[in-house]
């Protein structure tokens, strides 16, 4: 009994009490960027399957016009672009003020995973042989009825494990919106760590996002494994 | 009336000329062997035919019917897309690699074209694809996957997969030379039948006994030219050209 107690009083005194006090401050901010990073690599694939196959078109200005978000997209720093967004395009251009920082996240985020992921399919689609393509096309497919039906079916289950990859990416990367106050799991630690001037507050923090890419990564590798097995 | 009639084909890749003026034409039902050495440009004359490659120079017509009519490069015929493909569907192809589709299996190879080019139905399609399969010997392995089938059949599901599309005339760029050596047989013997029942075709080969066998004529390219053309008597007995005498002495020494 005496033994219980001392533990009872360990969990909920001193340091781990404050710890049991923020978990549910951080479990609703880990919402936040639970779900920027889903919605973000959602629409970002939208947007990728048409600058991969973009990029790859026979038609110079479709290429170049693809050729150009990627290489912009790629090249500069993502928090330059969610500043750009957040402070410079709403000076630029007034229409473009939007008041939720949540949405001005998601679409800076969207826009540059939509990069990332557009040279993952890209490469997934080229790696696939071109015999298959000549022999589409010696049956009388059109290109559009090869892509559908050879090439992209094949491309698919080569470009998942790098998605996922991506993913996980992105679900630590979000933690840059705490810098224009949106409040996701980074920024909400941050405000934890200054309010009550214990810093503590990182360490579970941090073991909330391992054990998030934790589980991605054990249910994305199951997905492979089960991909794999048809080749 | 030639199934497929070509004049004077030239093909350069940038500067280097890989088909200097070929012509050749094939009537329907005849069997045509192309031999040569690495580089002639054998493959490249027959992916110019169904334009997996399109030509610099040079005239093409397929079933009487002009489609290429060109000179550097321009197409002087004024032929859309979709007409060029329609009338290229007389024309099946066998690829030395296959080429099957790995995601679909024997029969479902074989049943795609038809049904996505031509819009028969799937139990029309599906009816014609066991009937083709089963031709070619391979009635017993028509839900196998093409990873699951050897070189051999692999290449018998790809001539199914053409003849589904009911061709005049089939071009075979090397279809054994990518087999282990007893797997040739089965798909020659397939392509003898083929040959038998009045198939028109072009046969890149380095199996001479093939070409003795079946061929009505046979070529010889030679740097980007076609240097002799005579029946397979004739071709193998008494051949003009010097280069061919050395290729046919060569190529007996190595069997
Ligand atoms: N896409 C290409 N780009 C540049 N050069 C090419 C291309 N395809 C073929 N060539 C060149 O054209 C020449 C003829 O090639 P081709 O494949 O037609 O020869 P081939 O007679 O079929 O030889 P093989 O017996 O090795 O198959 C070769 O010198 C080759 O390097
Ligand atoms: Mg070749």
């Amino acid at each position: 009994m005496e033994f219980l107690n001392t533990i009872w009083e360990w969990l909920t005194t001193g340091t781990m009490g404050k710890i049991w006090g923020w978990m549910p401050s951080l479990f609703k901010a880990t919402g936040v960027t639970l779900s920027l990073s889903f919605l973000c690599v959602i629409f970002g694939l939208v947007i990728a399957v048409f600058l991969a196959l973009g990029k790859i078109s026979k038609n110079k200005i479709l290429r170049g016009v693809c050729g150009a978000y990627i290489f912009f997209f790629r090249g500069t720093p993502l928090l330059m672009q969610l500043f750009f967004l957040y402070y410079t395009l709403p000076l630029l251009i007034p229409a473009f003020n939007i008041k939720s920082r949540y949405l001005v996240a998601l679409i800076a985020f969207t826009l540059n995973v939509a990069a990332y992921l557009a040279e993952i399919i890209r490469a997934a689609i080229q790696s696939i042989d071109k015999g298959q393509l000549e022999a589409s096309k010696a049956l009388g497919l059109t290109y559009r009825q090869a892509m559908r039906i050879i090439i992209i079916p094949q491309a698919y289950r080569r470009m998942i494990p790098p998605i996922c990859n991506e993913f996980v990416m992105v679900l630590k990367d979000t933690s840059l919106v705490s810098i224009i106050s949106l409040v996701d799991l980074t920024c909400q630690t941050k405000m934890i760590a200054s309010n009550a001037a214990s810093a503590v507050v990182y360490i579970p923090a941090m073991i909330i996002y391992l054990v998030i890419t934790a589980i991605f990564t054990v249910i994305f590798n199951k997905i492979e494994k089960k991909l794999s097995m048809y080749e | 009336m030639a199934i497929i009639r070509t004049e004077h084909i030239c093909k350069n890749f940038g500067h280097i000329e890989v088909l200097k003026d070929v012509s050749l034409s094939v009537e329907p039902g005849e069997v045509v062997c192309i031999i040569g050495s690495s580089g002639a440009g054998k493959s490249t004359y027959l992916r110019s035919i169904n334009h997996l490659e399109s030509i610099t120079s040079g005239k093409i017509w397929i079933d009487e019917k002009l489609i290429d009519d060109r000179v550097r490069g321009t197409n002087k015929v004024h032929i859309s897309a979709a007409e060029t493909t329609e009338v290229l569907l007389n024309v099946g192809m066998v690829f030395q690699r296959f080429n099957l589709f790995p995601h679909k299996t024997a029969l479902e190879n074989v049943m795609l074209a038809p049904m996505t080019v031509k819009g028969v139905s799937k139990e029309d399609a599906e009816a014609k694809a066991r009937e083709l399969l089963t031709r070619v010997g391979l009635a017993d392995r028509m839900d196998a996957y093409p990873s699951k089938l050897s070189g051999g059949q692999q290449q018998r599901v790809a001539i199914a997969r053409a003849l589904a599309m009911e061709p005049k005339v089939m071009l075979f760029d090397e279809p054994t030379s990518a087999l282990d050596p007893e797997l040739v047989g089965e798909v020659l013997n397939v392509m003898k039948q083929l040959a038998e029942e009045g198939m028109g075709m072009i046969v890149v080969t380095h199996e001479m006994g093939f070409a003795r066998d079946v061929a009505d004529r046979v070529v010889f390219m030679d740097g980007g030219r076609i240097v002799e053309d005579a029946p397979p008597a004739e071709f193998f007995t008494n051949p003009k050209n010097e280069r061919l005498r050395e290729f046919l002495k060569r190529s007996l020494q190595e069997n």
